[in-house]
């Protein structure tokens, strides 16, 4: 005789019972115009929600969510002047001379724990960036405000130093209004890793809810906004470990938003996943190929190969890279004429051009410098050294690594022997900041404004200026650009001094990703602003009648 | 056996020291900077000296490693570099997800394995044997992360069948009911568990075989199969509960290989365990992190082999403690 066992059906009651249990969950009826749920699949987690002590593209993204500045920059917007500006917390302002600036603060915005947004906080604001124990990394750029007061609650003066193009860029985009009422009481050394970074008080369109490290980042629509009642209801950031997963999430309808596809390949996959709708936008990257002017960790003495000028314009015209591009991205990207993001429409001008790609001419520069091939290995040599120099490419971009093999493949065709170094992108920035490097593949995130990164990049004496390029008609050029007064003057010092950059040819410009993002198609009115990806949001909706479940739920 | 578990103790605590001691000289030296923009932004040297002055990395490395055992000492594994909030409250958070996650794996991992073994025990050298020992030994094979990555594309993205990533649904999970939360759980884990559940219990498997089949050679089952016991009892009563001994003293083994496997499972599917945790802190070059996680692993990893032995001595009498 058997008997039957009884536990299986126990376990199989068990879960049937679960099932049915789950099942019943406490559905919300939301209904209308504000239910919409946007969940944004991040590629990382956001480091804190205090401004003034972070310069993380993810933080600024919710930054844009729930701290407002006095003014932002308009879609597509100079930074020039005050034109390109539309009202935030000021709702205007006016130069009572030309190194005064008044803001006139709008009396409906409102904290979100109840009091008025005053001049006070302005200068507190102000006080905060600029304090040495705070130690703002947008201290430097706010260096030509010599002082911001409060006239009385509604108006703020900003005084500055000297007059130039971005004045008013400078005083107000670098700084998030802060509330002086929740922060004046926490020291200014302790900012780093202040509780207000992990739970802010903002002003914004919409409040902070939770953050759960590594995991989820969630903000509820504050529908008592000044500016106007958001129409998503809450926004979620979903933190995954990478690129590649973020697209999974959002392919398979775990998340609504990515702000970038980058590869043909992920631009498929979001394609072939048939509930997303593509929005290109301009792009604040741009990637190039540095060259290092110095020995290669011995910054006192020139490079024996890029010293050169003229070996470095010999590898930009034998490099094919309209070919690398349309390999790498399927012609998602361009080729910028300087060291620019697409973002910098205004400076992508028929007068700078792309360099030829002209094999015959790159061989006569080389063998008129001395680089010939002598025994017949295939690599140029000159008092018996190779041509021959290290390629450090970061292995966490397949995207670079495509390239720095292009770039072998493309250099060998030319007697240049070109070996690729792959390492962590912390270990390609220790290489650079010690100089100890031939050439590198690097990507730079650009401000609105060239002002910020290219003086630093290439000036001489620029913290980021790695490869050491020194050319005093370029300074000067760049000196002429951020302190000319005129926009086109401004336009032609910059234009004229990226024309400079071209002919001495410091690196090799190589690729401006085409942003794409991919949203779920049920949401409406999409508006990407290139420098900053989310900073709409607020205008975004979901149509009723688009509403899911999930949407609803909590309502 | 007081001596002996003294002995081990302090072993182990000699070991965790070491480790820590290798690990701070590791990431110190390791090439790379904490305070570096990771995303491509202009570096601002003043702002980085100054963060590098906070947080003490501007010290000669002697000084921050006697400051960090001093920190120790006192219970504090002082602040994140890159997160800028106390590191024993990120561990305290990733830590459960964690070991949520290899307990579950763990399960995955010896159910199967010893079911596997015993099943493959019964039909040596048949076809269902054969086929099972490359079976097991493929899953053995696999890297993790390569597992996870396909279990992810095939049940997650292309057959909806369970969410590919996290570890609930941020958007409607507070509004489940508690079976309904229950689920979720276990719908998010499924994939992350089975991932590493399903490489280990290949392992176990071949080891339950063998030590199985070496039980079932021995004089006592001759003996009992010689009285006519059933030779399903005789596999079960006898020959397994012999063969189960040196398993369990995997058990000790597997903690190790499931707290590294961690490491890339939670990475492929933005578990927001302890291995994430490490992952990015050592991208960041979060020394802190890196070092409370390395810490809590070592640590883990010393007890669990410890608890093995003891209960490895506790389930055969032939093991004293005492050597």
């Amino acid at each position: 005789m058997t008997t039957q066992p009884r536990f299986p059906h126990a376990a199989t009651a068990l879960l049937l019972a679960v099932l049915a249990a789950a099942s019943c969950t406490r559905r919300g009826g939301c209904t209308g115009e504000y239910c919409g749920t946007l969940v944004i699949a991040g590629t990382s987690d956001v480091t804190t929600l205090l401004p003034p002590v972070s310069d993380a593209a993810i933080d600024r993204d919710v930054f844009d969510q729930i701290l407002l500045r006095l003014a932002d920059l308009a879609p597509g917007g100079s930074t020039i002047g005050d034109a390109g500006f539309v009202p935030q917390l000021a709702n205007r302002w006016e130069w009572t001379d030309p190194l005064t600036l008044v803001f006139h603060l709008d009396p409906r915005a409102r904290w979100h724990d109840g009091p008025s947004v005053t001049a006070a906080d302005v200068a507190f604001t102000f006080a905060a960036y600029t304090d040495t124990a705070v130690n703002s990394p947008d201290r430097n750029t706010l260096g030509h405000i010599a002082s911001v007061s409060a006239l009385d609650s509604l108006t703020a003066v900003f005084h500055f130093r000297d007059r130039y193009p971005e004045m008013f860029y400078d005083a107000v985009f670098h700084m998030r209004i802060l509330p002086a009422h929740v922060l004046g009481s926490v020291p200014p050394a302790t900012w780093q890793t202040a509780e207000f970074g992990r739970a802010p008080v903002g002003d914004g369109p919409f409040r902070f809810v939770r953050w759960t490290p590594g995991q989820t980042l969630e903000l509820a629509a504050d529908s008592t906004f000044f500016l106007g009642r958001p129409h998503l209801r809450r926004l979620i950031w979903r933190f995954a470990s990478d690129l590649n997963t973020a697209i999974t999430q959002v392919a398979a309808g775990e998340a609504d938003a990515v702000e970038v596809l980058i590869t043909p390949t992920n631009i498929k996959r979001a394609q072939d996943a048939g509930h997303l709708t593509l929005y290109p936008y301009s792009g604040s990257t741009y990637t190039f190929l540095r060259f290092n002017l110095r020995a290669n960790g011995d910054s006192a003495h020139p490079h024996t190969i890029f010293a050169d000028p003229d070996v470095r314009r010999a590898l930009v015209l034998a490099t094919d890279r309209p070919r690398m591009l349309q390999s790498v991205f399927a012609g998602h990207a361009k080729i910028p004429p300087g060291p620019m993001p697409q973002l910098w429409a205004w400076l992508w001008v028929p007068q700078l051009t792309v360099p030829p790609f002209d094999t015959a001419q790159a061989s006569r520069l080389l063998s008129g410098r001395g680089w010939r091939d002598t025994n017949g290995d295939g690599v140029r040599d000159r008092n018996g050294k190779k041509l021959s120099f290290h390629l450090s490419v970061p292995s966490t971009s397949a995207v670079r690594q495509q390239y720095a093999q292009l770039l072998q493949e493309q250099l060998k065709a030319v007697g240049v022997e070109v070996l690729i170094d792959q390492m962590e992108t912390a270990t390609q920035q220790e290489r650079l900041h010690s100089g100890a490097f031939d050439t590198a593949l690097e990507s730079w995130n650009t401000d609105p404004s060239p002002t910020s990164s290219v003086p630093g990049n290439w000036g001489r004496g620029g913290g980021s200026n790695f490869g050491h390029y020194a050319s005093a008609t370029f300074d000067r050029q760049i000196a002429v650009a951020t302190s000319a007064t005129s926009p086109d003057s401004v336009t032609a010092a910059w234009i004229a001094a990226f024309g400079t950059l071209a002919q001495d040819a410091p690196g090799i410009m190589l690729f401006s990703v085409d942003m794409i993002a991919a949203v779920d198609s049920r949401v409406a009115g999409v508006r990407i602003r290139p420098d900053s990806w989310w900073a709409l949001l607020w205008t975004w909706r979901i149509p009723p009648d688009k509403l899911n479940e999930r949407d609803r739920v909590g309502g | 056996m007081l001596p002996w578990l003294l002995r081990r103790v302090a072993a182990g605590i000699a070991i965790v020291f070491a480790v820590v001691t290798l690990t701070f000289a590791a990431v110190h030296l390791a090439p790379g900077e904490p305070f570096q923009p990771a995303d491509g932004r202009p570096v601002n040297r003043a702002a980085t000296e100054r963060l590098r002055h906070v947080f003490g990395t501007d010290r000669p490395l002697p000084e921050q490693y006697v400051r960090y055992l001093a920190a120790l000492a006192r219970g504090e594994l002082g602040e994140s570099f890159s997160k800028r909030r106390p590191v024993a409250a990120m561990i305290g958070n990733a830590l459960p997800n964690t070991v949520l996650l290899a307990a579950t794996a763990l399960l995955i991992d010896f159910a199967l394995g010893i079911a596997i073994g015993v099943f493959q025990a019964a039909r040596v050298r048949r076809r269902s044997d054969v086929a099972l020992t490359n079976i097991t030994l493929f899953f053995y094979s696999l890297p993790t992360f390569w597992l996870g990555l396909v279990l992810l594309l095939v049940f997650g993205q292309w057959l909806h069948w369970f969410p590919v990533g996290g570890i609930t649904d941020p958007v409607v999970y507070d509004s489940l009911s508690f079976a309904g939360k229950l689920l979720d759980r276990l719908r998010h884990l499924a994939l992350p568990a089975l991932t590493l559940g399903l490489v280990g219990a290949g392992g176990t498997a071949r080891f339950q075989r063998a030590a199985l089949l070496e039980a079932l050679g021995q004089d006592y089952v001759r003996t009992a199969r010689a009285k006519g016991v059933a030779e399903s009892r005789v596999l079960v009563r006898h020959a397994l509960r012999d063969a189960l001994l040196p398993v369990i003293s995997l058990l000790g083994l597997a903690l190790p290989f499931l707290l590294t496997g961690a490491v890339l499972v939670e990475t492929v599917f933005s578990w927001p365990g302890l291995g994430k945790l490490a992952a990015d802190a050592i991208s960041a070059r979060d020394y802190p992190v890196v070092l409370g996680t390395t810490l809590l692993v070592c640590a883990a990893v010393v007890v669990g082999s410890l608890l093995a032995d003891l209960v490895t001595a506790a389930a055969d009498p032939r093991i004293r403690l005492s050597a």
